[in-house]
């Protein structure tokens, strides 16, 4: 029978179990959908270099021969290893696209993911294995002919298989963080395909016991000058970017879940406290029956328990099996994974449970006070909360303050718990909201200020590694463009070790370095200046003095900082080229920016890319980023909505008779509609102004979390502040007006009959 | 005196399913101008639905209502809201007051729905009870309640002061005392009241007595010479 009263009882309040179950549904769907989707790239990728067998480590040296893989060797810590040729060569295409050549030795390690086509044969003199996306840009299929010219060698292979590499996850070119397969690609050959007998091989993929740190430590002991440089797999650009991608995902995997439960667990808090306190001479009855208390306790208890398990499990099951499919296709238009899977974790099924758990906690607790009381207390009704004259009861201004006013402020005060939610709901949507318009800003922001406030060149063309002085010289003069160097350099600190850039210009106006902002820096030939950004991570400022060396070298250098700057996307020193000779390091120009328009090719230029191509391409890397940002908006909606209709409906409730009292007495409907109305506006005015801080913090962690390459100061514009303002108030003002119907079909009779 | 209510052949039928209920009978009657009208009848006879009809808080199924020459039963539901705020000043059995405003504040609320000035203290002080002004309904006894709810329905000068049952939750003293109020309203105000209640000493203290049974009328008595309230047998 029981069953039965609480089925009736749900069905009566429709509305606020329905959002009770869509809070826990949501909540469970968004945790386990974005979790889905980012232990699914983690579970993916790491399959991929497991069974692609990714090296942990890459060694790099001008030549490296049988003695050299002896040393190695040698370390002791080694347990396998492979030589190959890593080249750069440019396609025969229109377009001249930059092909990486990797001439292998026997490919066990880093092992190239075959897609289409045989095999990688070692054998195989005439065969190239090609980058499968840039085939596809360029429409190539096995057996088809391809042309590589490198370092004055010109060969011809027919393709014999298209396919992925570990390597390759993520694959950019140096003067943009976009890819563009349509310029960019890599492809395997045997060591038999190089057109000389010997093959002048220069990386080493390594295998190794121990820690990366314990190994470059090593190396560093016993072969100190024999080899350029060591990259761990952490380090390794595209190993790095991809799982600073998913560092990203995971954590709104966590930060946003967390919102809705605590939302859930609000309004099943809210509804069960109401349910029982209309209940409570019908508890009276059942214990004066001789119902025992376990049971009622029980009977109560199971109300949000069902609910919240149900829409629990369906979140579950939906959220992995749909999210993912949201994010996934414009991710792996960046990222190359042979597979996109969704994955699953034990972690979804603690978070569901911690949500039942709490949903009994939650009713138990609302139940509790009257399960405790003897039958006879609670036959009678609950004696009606008492309102009280406080102090602004007393001050002059009251006695002019509007009935409508006076009235909420009391009702406001009768009811603190209740205002409290409708708070707090209101801080979430408004810290969503300014999540959402945030990152729009940021990202808006960013393009700005990268493509406009400091890059004023058309053209930028990017030097092949083996170009003389002179050929760059003469392009140079050629298209009246100034040369810059940029390089991978670490610095080091008292207190941090941080990967950062070089910059070196000539006293160009093409690239104008600015503050945050905006106001140019003048950098003098005679000075270094340091980004904020790796200033704050290395805790240093102007007139610190750090150590720092270009990454292959292991010479290094001193330099006193003297000025700060700010970069969006670049963080490290920018100095003159005079500056960087002072300090006893060789200037090597590695591009040309100019304001004309370069299409036609240089000698000893390697590719050419123009600003608006580079625009173009932040932009689709972006895309992902405005899925989100609508996502959000959608969900901080959706919250405002269910919180602000359920606190309004329970308010309403507890109010009926007075709402009834005030129509008979001849109020207008639009007088009543204005009286519920003022207390959400007021209670939405707090929360919109408490949410913004939050918003703000949120905001912050994001845009922290975006890397270390990226600096945004989280911010947002008048125009989109003035919008997450008219979309709070007007979803409160909407959601009022939903009420205006309920005023109108009001009982008046029926609302009175009964006495309390 | 001149009249100011008149039921003309009014029905008013409830539907429940395929049940039809027939709260009022074709029903007729006229009320004066500051008469003390008594509404008698068991539990369940319609007493309540006819104050409801005469107060605009219910539409009639046929018939007319006409009040001060306006036809009530024609009015949209914003004309009954007017209509309401305007000529009806009700007293609940429960009393009704709004539970966060003080007596006082339940008093100058009808300023928010007539052009009418307000005194909130002159009008407690003439249902005595000025000490009692800056104190919330739940601080005051029933019947001081209920006299802040007879306050509050005269304060806005309404034709008619409707009561349903309006001593129905007090002790019988108190319940004098408030009759009492009402008929010294109906004397010396010249404000129509209509009572309804189930108590039948009331009817000798009333200038008219409409029995109602069954949803129809059964008898109207008009008293030559009502006793004062104070001097019934209780």
């Amino acid at each position: 029978m029981l069953a039965k009263k609480m089925i009736r009882d749900i069905s009566r309040h429709k509305a606020q179990f329905i959002s009770i179950f869509l809070m826990a549904f949501l909540g469970v769907f968004v945790f386990a959908g974005v979790g889905g989707e980012s232990v699914g790239l983690e579970v993916n990728v790491n399959d991929y270099y497991e069974e692609t067998n990714l090296a942990d480590g890459w060694i790099y040296s001008n030549y490296i021969n049988d003695l050299f893989m002896y040393q190695v060797d040698a370390l002791g810590a080694t347990t396998d290893m492979e030589r190959q040729l890593v080249v750069d060569s440019v396609a025969d295409f229109k377009n001249d696209p930059e092909i990486t050549l990797h001439f292998v030795e026997n490919n066990t390690i880093s092992k190239f993911y075959l897609l289409e086509g045989e095999k990688l044969d070692i054998e195989d003199k005439e065969g190239v294995w090609l980058d499968k996306s840039f085939a596809d840009e360029k429409g190539l299929k096995v057996g088809d002919n391809i042309t590589f010219e490198f370092e004055g060698y010109k060969i011809e292979k027919e393709i014999r298989g298209l396919g992925y590499s570990p390597e390759y996850v993520y694959h950019a070119s140096t003067s943009s963080v976009i890819p563009d397969f349509n310029k960019i690609g890599f492809a395997y050959m045997s060591y038999k395909a190089f057109p000389e007998d010997t093959v002048p091989y220069n990386v080493l993929n390594v295998k190794f016991e121990g820690t990366p740190e314990t190994y470059a430590e090593l190396l560093s002991y016993h072969m100190d000058g024999y080899y350029n440089s060591f990259v761990e797999r952490s380090e390794h650009v595209s190993v790095s970017q991809f799982s600073e991608e998913m560092d990203q995902h995971s954590m709104m995997s966590d930060i946003f879940p967390v919102v809705f439960i605590l939302i859930a667990m609000l309004i099943l808090l809210t509804t069960m406290t109401r349910i029982i306190t209309h209940q409570r001479t019908q508890i009276g009855i059942l214990k004066a029956n001789g119902f025992k208390n376990h049971s009622i306790i029980l009977h109560y208890v199971s109300y949000g328990f069902l609910l919240v398990l149900i829409g629990s499990i369906l979140g579950l099951i939906l959220g992995p099996i749909t999210l993912p499919q949201l994010f996934y296709p414009s991710m792996s238009a960046t990222y190359k994974l042979p597979s996109w899977n969704p994955a699953w974790s034990m972690n979804f099924v603690y978070v569901a449970a911690l949500m039942v758990i709490m949903s009994i906690a939650v009713s138990f607790y609302s139940v509790k006070s009257i399960s405790s009381e003897n039958p006879a207390d609670t036959l009678r009704p609950k004696a009606p909360k008492v309102s009280t004259s406080g102090i602004v009861e007393k001050l002059a201004i009251w006695k002019h303050l509007s009935f409508n006013v006076r009235w909420n402020w009391r009702d406001a005060k009768r009811n603190k718990f209740r205002g409290l939610m409708t708070i707090i709901g209101v801080i979430g949507c408004t810290a969503l909201l300014v999540c959402a318009f945030g990152m729009y800003d940021g990202m808006n922001d960013l393009k700005e200020w990268e493509f406009n406030q400091i890059n004023h060149y058309d053209s930028k063309l990017i030097a092949d590694e083996e170009a003389t002085i002179s050929q760059i010289d003469e392009v140079a003069d050629k298209v009246n463009g100034d040369k810059l160097m940029e390089g991978a350099i670490e610095i080091e600190s008292d207190t941090a070790k941080k990967s950062a850039s070089l910059l070196v210009l000539n006293g160009t106006d093409l690239i104008t370095p600015t503050d945050y902002d905006r106001n140019n820096v003048e950098i003098e030939d005679d000075e270094v200046s340091i980004s904020q950004k790796m200033a704050d991570m290395l805790g240093v400022d102007v007139g610190d003095t750090v150590k720092w060396h270009i990454m292959g070298s292991d010479k290094w250098v001193k330099t006193k900082i003297d000025k700060i700057h700010a970069d969006p996307t670049s963080q490290g020193f920018i100095m003159s080229a005079d500056k960087l000779e002072d300090l006893d390091l060789n200037y090597t120009a590695t591009s040309i920016i100019t304001s004309e328009h370069v299409d036609r090719k240089y000698d000893g230029i390697k590719s050419t890319n123009s600003l608006n191509d580079m625009t173009s391409s932040w932009d689709e890397l972006t895309e992902a980023m405005w899925l989100l940002i609508y996502i959000l908006i959608f969900f901080a909606s959706l919250l405002a909505v269910i919180v602000l209709y359920n606190l309004g409906l329970l308010s309403f409730t507890e109010i009926e008779r007075e709402i009834a009292t005030l129509k008979v007495l001849g109020f207008k409907t639009g007088a009543l509609r204005r009286l519920l109305l003022t207390q959400n506006l007021w209670f939405t005015a707090v929360g919109f102004i408490l949410g913004l801080p939050v918003g703000y913090f949120v905001l912050d962690i994001m845009w922290k979390s975006s890397g270390d390459s990226f600096y945004i100061l989280p911010s947002i514009t008048l125009t989109n502040f003035l919008l997450t303002a008219a979309i709070t108030f007007a979803l409160s003002i909407m959601v009022n007006l939903l009420f205006s119907r309920k005023i109108k079909r009001l009982n008046m009779v029926e609302s009175l009959k009964s006495g309390e | 005196m001149s009249t100011i209510i008149e039921f003309k052949n009014v029905n008013k039928e409830y539907k429940s399913g395929d049940h039809i209920l027939k709260a009022m009978d074709n029903v007729n009657f006229t009320i004066d101008s500051g008469e003390f009208v008594v509404i008698l009848g068991p539990s369940g006879a319609g007493k309540s639905t006819l104050l409801n009809l005469l107060g605009g808080l219910d539409f009639v199924t046929s018939g007319q209502i006409i009040v001060n020459n306006n036809h009530v039963e024609s009015f949209s539901d914003n004309q009954l809201t007017e209509y309401r705020a305007r000529n009806v000043g009700f007293i609940f059995q429960f009393y009704n007051l709004i539970p966060n405003l003080t007596a006082q504040e339940n008093i100058e609320l009808m300023k928010d729905i007539v052009d009418v000035d307000i005194d909130g203290l002159s009008v407690l002080d003439s249902v005595g009870l000025k000490d009692h002004a800056n104190q919330f309904p739940a601080q005051l006894s029933g019947g001081e309640q209920q006299r802040v709810s007879i306050a509050r329905a005269v304060a806005k000068r309404p034709t008619m002061l409707l009561c349903d049952e309006p001593t129905g939750a007090l002790d019988s003293k108190t319940g004098v005392l408030i009759l009492n109020l009402l008929q010294s309203m109906s004397n010396n105000q010249n404000t129509t009241v209509v009572i309804v209640t189930h108590n039948a000493i009331l009817a000798e203290a009333a200038d008219k007595v409409i029995r109602i049974k069954n949803g129809q009328v059964e008898s109207i008595v008009v008293n030559e010479n009502p006793k004062n309230v104070t001097d019934l047998e209780w």
